[in-house]
């Protein structure tokens, strides 16, 4: 009834305007939940409308890389984590960081207590579940870090590559299993393991934490002034809409389990999610913090090695642009 | 833009030599059989690397085949310990065990009447289960390691392989068993001496279809779990990392080793099935 009505104003409204507004395609990195909320929220809320423009959302999933999409012409603006987008950009395909909305990350590794892993030290002859498809920088520049080698044996840890869910944690196949605080986590404890009975390491608290989803565009788009500046009113947007999930929760959580197309997603799911990526989205206004690109880009370098092949050099000059957000957050 | 324009004249001298080659009187003999697929793929070859070069197509679409050498070339080593991980741990252990439990299940039903209404919809059945359905399933019953992809590979090839030999036992016609019969030849006797090898054209049907069915269960089931090696595990991970190059280098081994198992089947085919028309040449 709700889109009935949109239609029939939208149609009220004369086709001229439905005509002139811009069209953007968001590629999202994962499938239709709240860590995307602020976009659900600002397209169901109007607020890309306000800004005269046209967003296609395109989910994500397990298969799907937002960088071949963009690379493909499939999106104009994806999410994706800092890590990957620089990998791309070193492989020659130029992303350009021109928002993050993501403050902190939200990747930690959970451990069963009773596996007998109570710190980093600990590792050594355990096994770990690994999300891969672009998520597994963080872990190797973490054992590189601490000198444990990925490959297996007494001294090293043995590697799994988990499928996104957390059964490999529950059928006690891998001792440590990667989840991220605002969907996997909660769903350990909802299979009936309680906190207490879980270790958690956090990768910003061990120091290799790296920026997550961000918002990342083609280079040679940004010279277009007319690209630019639809960006600047998407980000905008955008961010009206992070900021409007942030204060309602579960109207957000609401929006994106309407606008999840497969019907996969529950809505207390949702809502615990929309809760948790509230506190990573929090400090954050959507201009990148240079300090933190600096720190993933140290993280990264501190840890070249063939099982982590993300980047091998300093980033090229124009990774991250305040450009967009300077004059959209005005 | 010469590059582009230097594709088409490769493609124009590729095809013209090809035909050439086609017309002449020779055209039956050895050579020339070689010769004309041969030209053909050197000619995709350079058209690929010409317009991909010419073009500027990113590598993160379409790498050049020069790339994609020049990294099977430096990753060898990790190729080879994939495809052992992949193709024959998992794979042909899989086809190994799927079709010999075929086999076993075609002779029962082909003994039993019972079985043939009980197991035949079963088998049925098994064959219609999706692979990404039944893969998440397996990896959690037999875990990570090349176990569960073997399982998947079992569940994949038996169904082609129990239909195939099934038909095939029922080949003879009733003539040839009463001569069996009037031989006083027990069940085993013309099982071996009659049945089975008028089942093999059957049988080897069977068994190279399923050479690609367990190499593409082997390397699917990879997508839904694995250790850090292994031709799928390799093409999942490379693709989110855009490295491109690597995954046609994958690809590249997947299919010889699909050609090569194919091949081999039907070489020892032709051994065994000597007799059949299909063979004479």
């Amino acid at each position: 009834m709700k889109k009935l009505l949109i239609g029939a104003l939208a149609l009220g409204m004369g086709t001229g305007a439905a005509q002139a507004a811009d069209e953007v395609t968001l590629q999202l990195k994962w499938v239709t939940q709240a860590q995307f909320a602020g976009y659900y929220v600002a397209l169901e809320k109007g607020f890309y409308e306000e800004e005269d423009l046209d967003v296609t959302i395109k989910p994500g999933g397990p298969d799907i890389a937002p960088e071949q999409v963009i690379a493909g012409g499939g999106a104009d603006v994806i999410t994706t984590w800092m890590a990957a987008a620089l990998a791309a950009r070193e492989r020659g395909l130029p992303l350009v960081n021109i928002a993050q909305p993501f403050k902190s990350g939200g990747l930690q590794l959970t451990c069963l207590k009773e596996s007998g892993v109570e710190s980093p030290e600990d590792f050594p002859g355990h096994t770990l579940g690994v999300w891969f498809f672009g998520n597994e920088y963080p872990f190797y520049a973490w054992m590189a870090k601490l000198g444990v080698p990925t490959e297996g044996g007494e001294d090293g840890v043995e590697v799994l590559k988990q499928a996104f869910n957390v059964d490999p944690l529950l059928n006690k196949q891998a001792d440590c299993i990667s989840v991220m605080t605002y969907n996997e986590y909660g769903q350990v404890l909802d299979a009936g393991i309680s906190p207490d009975e879980l270790v958690t390491f956090n990768y910003l608290e061990e120091g290799v934490g790296m920026m997550e989803d961000g918002l990342y565009v083609l280079e040679e788009n940004l010279d277009d002034p007319e690209f630019a500046d639809k960006m600047v009113r998407f980000v905008r947007a955008s961010m009206k809409g992070w900021k409007y999930a942030e204060e309602n929760p579960e109207e957000a959580a609401e929006i994106v389990v309407d606008s999840d197309e497969t019907g996969a997603q529950t809505l207390d799911h949702q809502i615990y999610m929309m809760g948790e990526v509230a506190k990573l989205t929090a400090g954050s206004d959507g201009a990148l913090d240079p300090a933190d690109f600096d720190q993933t880009v140290a993280t990264l370098l501190s840890a070249v090695s063939p099982d982590n092949p993300a980047i091998t050099e300093e980033p090229s000059e124009g990774a991250w642009t305040h450009a967009i957000t300077d004059e959209a957050l005005q | 833009m010469e590059l582009v324009i230097l594709a088409f004249v490769v493609w124009a001298a590729g095809t013209f030599v090809a035909v050439q080659i086609a017309r002449s009187p020779g055209h039956d003999a050895m050579p020339a059989r070689i010769a004309v697929p041969v030209i053909f793929g050197i000619m995709v070859l350079a058209m690929w690397e010409l317009l991909v070069t010419g073009l500027n197509v990113s590598q993160v679409i379409l790498p050049a085949p020069s790339v994609i050498a020049s990294t099977f070339a430096r990753s060898t080593s990790t190729l080879w310990g994939d495809f052992l991980q992949t193709a024959l741990k998992g794979g042909v252990s899989g086809y190994l065990i799927g079709c010999s439990a075929a086999v076993a299940a075609a002779l029962a039903i082909d003994r039993v009447p019972f079985l043939q209404r009980g197991l035949l919809p079963i088998g049925n059945f098994v064959a219609a289960l999706p692979i990404v359905g039944i893969a998440p399933i397996l990896v959690g019953w037999f875990g990570f390691d090349w176990q569960s992809k073997a399982a998947v590979v079992v569940v994949m090839v038996f169904f082609p392989m129990l239909v195939n030999t099934v038909q095939g036992l029922a080949d003879t016609t009733a003539m040839q068993r009463d001569l069996m019969k009037t031989y006083s030849a027990g069940y085993w006797q013309s099982l071996l001496k009659l049945r089975l090898p008028a089942a093999m054209p059957f049988i080897f049907n069977g068994l190279k279809i399923s050479t690609t069915l367990a190499l593409i269960g082997a390397i699917v089931a990879e997508y839904f779990g694995s250790p850090t090696r292994g031709m799928g595990f390799r093409i999942s991970t490379e693709v989110g990392r855009l490295g491109l190059d690597m995954v046609w280098a994958e690809i590249t081994v997947a299919a010889i080793a699909g050609s090569v198992f194919y091949g081999l089947v039907a070489l020892i085919e032709r051994g065994v099935t000597f007799w059949h028309p299909s063979q004479r040449s």
